[in-house]
């Protein structure tokens, strides 16, 4: 079979698929991955109708990761989802969740509106269909953009591209602060690139895969210019480098992905791998802490394994537990929504209480939007592994 | 360079039982899979041995192991080796709270969900059959739209199976309350039972139609988790005892057996790579030095000293077939297999004899190590386990999580 | 005793076509099938409603035929036709000389082809090869076997017909060189019996010839079997047909959810020699790869064959070589009066036949209706409110479905179903989408015996996993229904899995293979219906 060949053919409706979506176990009303995904792309190529269930569906992947047979679940349930939006309306609450990129740029430049989180009222969210309960993102006062720019770097020879994505930028710059710490640490330095844009994975999970694919267009010619140039691009946000490196090959037809896909990094497998050349500045400080540790679903489904907890191994003292709890629930924007609010909390019900029972009070994992979750949903502190990989080379000078 | 002692490629039941013994004997192992195995497809029930040629039943699992050809699996592992397997799967189960019944020494006729017995030798306790075989009087338990049982099926053809023809059979229903939204499975009712809520209000509902002190039938429902809370505290409620079924796909009784071993796995230091698809291997000298897995975005390559091959059959992806040849895909070994597909497969799909096509697979010698077609070992390091060796048909002959588990533990015990 | 005026022999395309068009003529008539209905070629062939263009080359008459019936059977048959259009497509192996041959003996026919480019022929079909040279546009269709089968009987009882399947015709009673009677047996219990009647119309297909032999004279039919591939999926949406002279493994036909290619022609000694082989599997395979380059990577679902019923006045004229066209033989000419045989045609054609030999009985019969076939619609349509209220109780993907098998009245007895207990629309057949309220209506029926009369009648088992769910959730729901026929559930499991074997068997590789290990796994592994029990162990 061709690699990306997105159709329905190698099922065997074994169920397994069934057994392990987030969403199957937490609601009902979902009729599944083999049933919206595979088993009924052989109605869809067929007939012209539509599954009300299809949009529980949250693209998590996990129905793809422990499938035997290496359908594309998750992909043809989010092909099948772009084709239903192609010739109808879509509702604001969907527009405003699947452009987060615009409405930042909007905030930012229009004062008053600096923070549709806080600024715009919860009432006013929910009625257009967002929780009030939801953990929202706020803002961060400075994107990473214009810390970075202010940051002076030493200059190395050997240069990384990082491509922060949308929550680093806008909600989260300390932790690609924190990346920049890391790699000077190493001895690289970090080139930003303005012209980058939003992944596109709200704009897929929402439906909007056109304007997905513009985006995506962008970045692959950005991507595709300093890897051919020979720099690795490297990201801390497992969901933009699902997407970058996967997604785009399945969703869409552009030349290029395959080639840059090569050397499109996870940061935390970058650094494991210069640890494997010997290249890893291991000059680790003692950190005598405890915490607890979330896979995000966008990770494992990379077969990269869990290359955080194998970095954070390296740093003396630390102790850091696997929680191995399943989904958090998040999947980006799904929790995000009214509708799918108590799914997003039910799914994450094993993990909250796996890390209340553990004690901990901070929890560390890479995804942004996974931390988030965990912070609500458990009521703990959250931290992104290089935060924890910059304060141990801090550690060691002090 | 991470170096591990022994990559395991596949986490099926065979590498996962591979795994655990591997870390049993202090070895740092890798676990490479694929998709989550066959377990939750084919269940939590360990065949070991049901039948042999002919389709005549073996007295024993182990008076069945004694029988089997020369090509067959368990001839290489040695009876020794089975026993050892299987005690230290018990005892793993025991330890993880979650214990089986069972030995080699006696078959263990378990109801299935068609209203037949099957042979096997090992099941978790919500399979045990020891007070339905004295009930004068079974009850069997359904529930109302759920599509994967038939109660009243069960109870007419055990009606025509002469030990147990004796005996009452009544069918009752229960209502999970479950028939707004989706098709109703047997992970349905089981993840029903699993919530506090659930499992009261099914304890109303059965207390209607139960008396106290029945033997009652019911699918495999008793919970998703690896232990035995669901059963006890129904039973205790109830005062019934109940015996779940062999039943259809989604198997609440692998997802259970899996649950539990991944979880022993992880708590022993096991490196679990998930979505790792193993595609070459770099052989020097006869000696494999890594494989590597093919992921869309790169190769990644994973060394080890040892590695043990336990990536399934023709399902699990350790084997592919074609028109007139089967190839294994990561060390490209040798497949004996007829050229004309013609003979690849009897005309009828059920009979007295195994099909050709399920007993194709990889030759190897007492250590798992593969063969090649004048029995010279070929890779001195790499051991083989699981579906993709050859001489069994599992379904025939009832032995698919036996040989998974023997040649898992012999791989690992030979490396 | 029954008695009737005119028996059919045959439950295929022909037959039905026949019963029907006596009965809306006023005249009484009961068919007979050996087996199912639709059992014999019209289920086991490729599903093609002709426009003509395969044929209008060498044979000009044919293919007006076919136009012409193509134009009625969309309009009557409207709910077994999907208006799919096809492509006559050249590839880069294909002889140029003969695409404008076969442009103008269209045009003769009457045969529209409208040219496209391949460019758009690729943006239409995308599956198609990019090495294919020119297309053309034809009104071809593809035409459900079983749908259109079930269709003319539901026509015909509603004007007095009488159907009796599993019921095989062992014998020709005579008196005086005039048929009196005919001698069955119930192919399911061996009984035998008789029914008297005037007339014997023998549209048995390939099996024509044995028929007329019960009667002592010779029809030289000679089976031919041709081999298809069902394909899991719609790998094109639009029939495609090779253009070069008609030949093996050149068209491909997209039904409902699936595609399936063929087929092959070779002569074959008995007419049910149906059982088809890997070898022939992989030659179209391999020839198939020049419409569609990624054919391999497409998975299979089962390999089937049938047998074309190839008449010729000259037994020497074999395969390709032997006319497709049909003959009406009226016996009376080898002395025996009331006997007709209707052999070889098409199943495009089978409403003509049924009409022509309809004409010749009648005449006899001295009964002057005309014939009614091609104006009035085989089912009434389905009533907008009617498919609205399905909609309601139907999954996705399923209410069109089962309204266009069930039609109308079955539709309603459905819903009911469903009305009374609402899980009855959970799916039995999840790869087909076919409710359980469908399934235990069909089962219900009259005409069903074992599972596989089921599936003929709803698609059941005939998607993806080939039985591997459905078989057990269909005898569970027989047996619970309490159907008689459900008393030995082994052998309800058996017959069905074995008849969806027969299909697996030659294409067991691939993904195939793998469903394979699943479905034994279930059945043989774990629920163990074939397995001895030792009683003394228990
Ligand atoms: C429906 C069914 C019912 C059954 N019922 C029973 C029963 O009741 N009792 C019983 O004893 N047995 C039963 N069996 C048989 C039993 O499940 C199997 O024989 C046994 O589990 C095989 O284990 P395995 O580890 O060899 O293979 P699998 O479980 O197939 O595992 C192979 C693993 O390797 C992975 N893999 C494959 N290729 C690669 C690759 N390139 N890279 C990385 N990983 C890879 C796969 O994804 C998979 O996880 C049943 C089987 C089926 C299908
Ligand atoms: C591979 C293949 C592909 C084809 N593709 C096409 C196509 O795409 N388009 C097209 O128009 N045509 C196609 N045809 C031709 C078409 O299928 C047949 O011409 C048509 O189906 C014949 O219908 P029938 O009713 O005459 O015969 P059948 O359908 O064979 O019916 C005869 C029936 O008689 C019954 N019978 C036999 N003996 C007895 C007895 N003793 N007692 C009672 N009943 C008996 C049989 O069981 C059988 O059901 C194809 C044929 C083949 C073989
Ligand atoms: S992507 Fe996640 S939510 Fe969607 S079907 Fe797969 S497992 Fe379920
Ligand atoms: S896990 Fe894969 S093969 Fe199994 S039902 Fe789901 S999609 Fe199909």
């Amino acid at each position: 079979m061709k690699k990306h060949h997105n159709n329905p053919d190698s099922c065997t409706a074994c169920t397994v698929c069934i057994a392990n979506c987030p969403v199957t176990a937490a609601t009902r009303k979902f009729r599944g991955p083999k049933m919206v995904g595979p088993t009924l792309e052989r109605m869809r190529l067929s007939q012209d109708d539509i599954e009300p269930s299809l949009e529980y569906c949250s693209n998590c992947k996990n129905c793809d990761m422990s499938c035997p047979s290496g359908v594309p679940i998750s992909t043809l349930n989010m092909l099948a989802r772009a084709k239903y939006f192609k010739n109808r309306k879509r509702s604001l609450r969907d527009w405003i969740l699947s452009h987060g990129e615009k409405m930042a740029k909007l905030s930012a430049a229009t004062p008053g509106m600096a923070n549709f989180g806080m600024k715009m009222s919860r009432g006013i969210l929910k009625k257009i269909g967002i929780s009030d309960k939801a953990p929202l993102p706020a803002y961060a006062s400075k994107s990473f953009i214009k810390l970075f720019k202010n940051l002076k770097q030493t200059s190395y020879p050997d240069k990384v591209v990082f491509y922060p994505g949308c929550f680093i930028n806008y909600n989260d710059p300390q932790v690609g602060m924190d990346f920049v710490a890391v790699m000077q640490a190493n001895k690289l330095e970090v080139i930003v690139e303005e012209g980058f844009v939003c992944c596109g994975s709200p704009l897929v999970v929402n439906g909007f895969l056109d304007e997905a694919e513009e985006n995506a267009k962008q970045n692959v010619q950005i991507l595709k210019k300093w890897t051919d140039k020979g720099y690795p691009v490297i990201t801390c946000c497992t969901s933009c480098g699902l997407m970058l490196k996967q997604e785009y090959q399945e969703l869409f037809h552009i030349e290029g992905v395959a080639e840059y896909a090569k050397q499109l990094y996870d940061a935390d497998e970058f650094l494991l791998d210069l640890h494997d050349q010997g290249r890893l500045n291991t000059n680790f400080g003692t950190l005598n802490e405890k915490y607890m540790y979330h896979a995000p679903c966008h990770l494992r489904a990379q077969g990269m394994g869990l290359p955080g907890v194998e970095l954070l191994a390296l740093i003396p003292g630390l102790d850091v537990q696997d929680a191995d709890a399943g989904c958090c629930g998040i999947s980006g924007n799904y929790g995000f929504k009214d509708d799918k609010y108590d799914i997003s909390m039910e799914i994450g019900s094993g993990l909250f209480k796996a890390i209340k029972d553990s004690g901990r009070d901070t929890v560390v994992s890479e995804c942004g939007t996974c931390r988030l979750q965990i912070g609500h949903g458990a009521n703990v502190k959250t931290l992104h592994p290089l935060t924890l990989v910059r304060k141990s080379y801090e550690a060691y000078h002090k | 360079m991470r170096e591990y002692d022994i990559v395991v490629i596949g986490g099926g039941l065979a590498g996962l039982m591979a795994a655990a013994a591997a870390t049993k004997r202090g070895k740092k192992v890798t676990l490479l899979s694929l998709g989550s195995g066959t377990l939750t497809i084919g269940g939590g029930i360990v065949d070991v041995m049901g039948y042999l040629e002919g389709g005549i039943p073996a007295a024993t699992p182990s008076a069945g192991l004694l029988q089997v050809g020369d090509g067959h699996p368990y001839k290489k592992i040695g009876r020794p080796a089975i026993e050892e397997s299987i005690r230290f799967f018990k005892e793993i189960c025991e330890q993880e709270g979650y214990s089986y019944i069972g030995n080699l020494d006696k078959t263990q006729w378990i109801p299935t969900a068609a209203g037949t017995l099957k042979p096997t030798c090992l099941v978790p306790k919500t399979m045990d059959t020891t007070e339905l075989k004295k009930a004068d009087k079974v009850t069997v338990l359904g529930f109302d739209a759920l599509k994967d049982f038939y109660p009243s099926l069960i109870a007419k053809n055990f009606k025509k199976i002469p030990a147990f023809a004796q005996k009452e059979y009544e069918v009752v229903m229960v209502d999970p309350k479950l028939s707004e939204g989706r098709d109703v499975t047997a992970l349905d009712v089981a993840r029903w039972l699993d919530t506090e809520e659930g499992l009261a209000s099914c304890i109303e509902k059965m207390r209607n139609v139960i008396d106290s002190g029945s033997v009652v039938i019911i699918p495999p429902v008793l919970g998703t988790r690896p232990d035995y809370a669901v059963k006890e505290k129904l039973e205790k409620a109830l005062g019934c005892h109940f015996v779940e079924t062999a039943s259809v796909p989604p198997s609440i009784t692998g997802l259970r057996l899996r649950t539990m071993l991944v979880r022993y796995l992880k708590k022993n230091g096991v490196r679990i790579v998930e979505q790792a698809i193993v595609a070459k291997s770099i052989v020097e000298d006869g000696k494999c030095v890594a494989v590597i897995t093919e992921g869309v975005d790169r190769e990644r390559t994973y060394h080890a000293k040892s590695f043990i091959l336990a990536n399934g059959g023709f399902y699990g992806g350790g084997l592919l077939a074609e028109p007139g040849k089967v190839i294994e895909p990561i060390f490209n070994l040798p497949v004996e297999a007829p050229t004309d597909h013609e003979l690849w497969a009897n005309y009828s799909l059920f009979s007295s004899e195994a099909q050709p096509f399920a007993k194709l697979g990889l030759d190897v010698d007492e250590k798992m190590r593969p063969l090649d077609a004048d029995g010279k070992v070929l890779l001195n390091n790499v051991f083989v386990a699981g579906r993709n060796l050859r001489g069994y048909d599992f379904s025939f002959e009832k032995s698919g999580n036996g040989v998974a588990i023997a040649s898992g533990y012999q791989a690992a015990m030979s490396v | 005793m029954q008695k009737t005026t005119v028996v059919v022999i045959g439950g295929g395309a022909t037959g039905v076509g026949i019963l029907r068009d006596l009965c809306m003529r006023g005249v009484d008539a009961i068919l007979l099938e050996q087996q199912d209905l639709a059992y014999g070629t019209s289920s086991r062939y490729h599903g093609l409603l002709h426009s003509g263009g395969r044929y209008a080359v060498k044979d000009a008459e044919a293919g007006k035929e076919c136009i012409e019936e193509n134009t009625i059977l969309r309009k009557i048959g409207r709910h077994c036709v999907e208006q799919t259009e096809g492509f006559f497509a050249r590839t880069h192996l294909d002889d140029e000389a003969f695409e404008g041959k076969w442009v103008e003996a269209c045009a003769k026919v009457g045969i529209p082809t409208i040219p496209i480019s391949v460019e758009e022929a690729l943006r239409l079909e995308p599956n198609l090869s990019p090495k294919i040279k020119s297309v053309y546009r034809v009104p071809d269709a593809a035409i459900d076997g079983f749908r259109m089968v079930w269709q003319n009987v539901a026509s015909a009882r509603k004007y007095g017909g009488r159907v009796l399947t599993y019921t095989t015709v062992i014998g020709i009673e005579q008196s005086n060189n005039q048929v009196v009677g005919i001698k069955v047996r119930n192919t399911l219990t061996g009984e035998v019996s008789d029914i008297a009647c005037d007339f014997i119309v023998s549209a048995a297909g390939s099996w024509a010839g044995e028929i007329a032999a019960l009667a002592g004279i010779n029809v030289n039919v000679q089976p031919d079997r041709g081999t298809l591939i069902a394909f899991n999926h719609r790998i094109t949406s639009r029939i495609v047909n090779r253009l070069r002279p008609a030949s093996d493994g050149d068209i491909f036909v997209p039904h409902g959810s699936i595609t399936i290619l063929g087929t092959t022609s070779a002569s074959v000694n008995k007419p049910d020699d149906t059982v088809p082989n890997a070898k022939e599997v992989v030659e179209l395979l391999n020839i198939g790869e020049a419409l569609f380059e990624d054919i391999r990577s497409y998975r299979m679902l089962r390999a089937f064959a049938g047998t074309r019923p190839l008449y010729s006045a000259d037994p020497n004229a074999t395969g390709r070589g032997a006319s497709r066209g049909f003959v009406t033989l009226d016996h009376a000419h080898d002395g025996l009066k009331g006997f007709v045989s209707v052999v070889g045609g098409k199943f495009t054609t089978y409403r003509l036949m049924a009409e022509k030999v309809t004409d010749l009985v009648c005449g006899y019969l001295n009964v002057k209706t005309p014939c009614r076939t091609a104006v009035e619609n085989l089912v009434e349509d389905t009533s907008p409110a009617l498919m609205a209220k399905a909609r309601l109780y139907f999954p996705a993907y399923g209410a069109e479905l089962a309204a266009s098998r069930l039609g109308s009245e079955g539709l309603e007895k459905v819903i009911a179903r469903i009305q009374e207990k609402p899980e009855k629309r959970q799916l039995l057949c999840e790869c087909e989408n076919v409710t359980m309220a469908e399934v235990e209506e069909a089962a219900a029926d009259s005409t069903s015996y074992m599972i596989s009369d089921v599936r003929r009648k709803t698609r059941m088992g005939m998607g993806t996993c080939q039985g591997a769910f459905c078989t057990f959730r269909s005898v569970g729901a027989v047996d619970a229904n309490g159907l008689s026929w459900g008393k030995d559930t082994n052998v309800l499991f058996k017959e069905f899995l074995q008849g969806r074997w027969k299909g697996i068997r030659p294409i067991l590789w691939g993904n195939v293979m793998r469903e394979m290990e699943l479905t034994r796994g279930i059945y043989e592994g774990t629920l163990n219906i074939n397995g001895a029990i030792d009683n003394e162990g228990i």
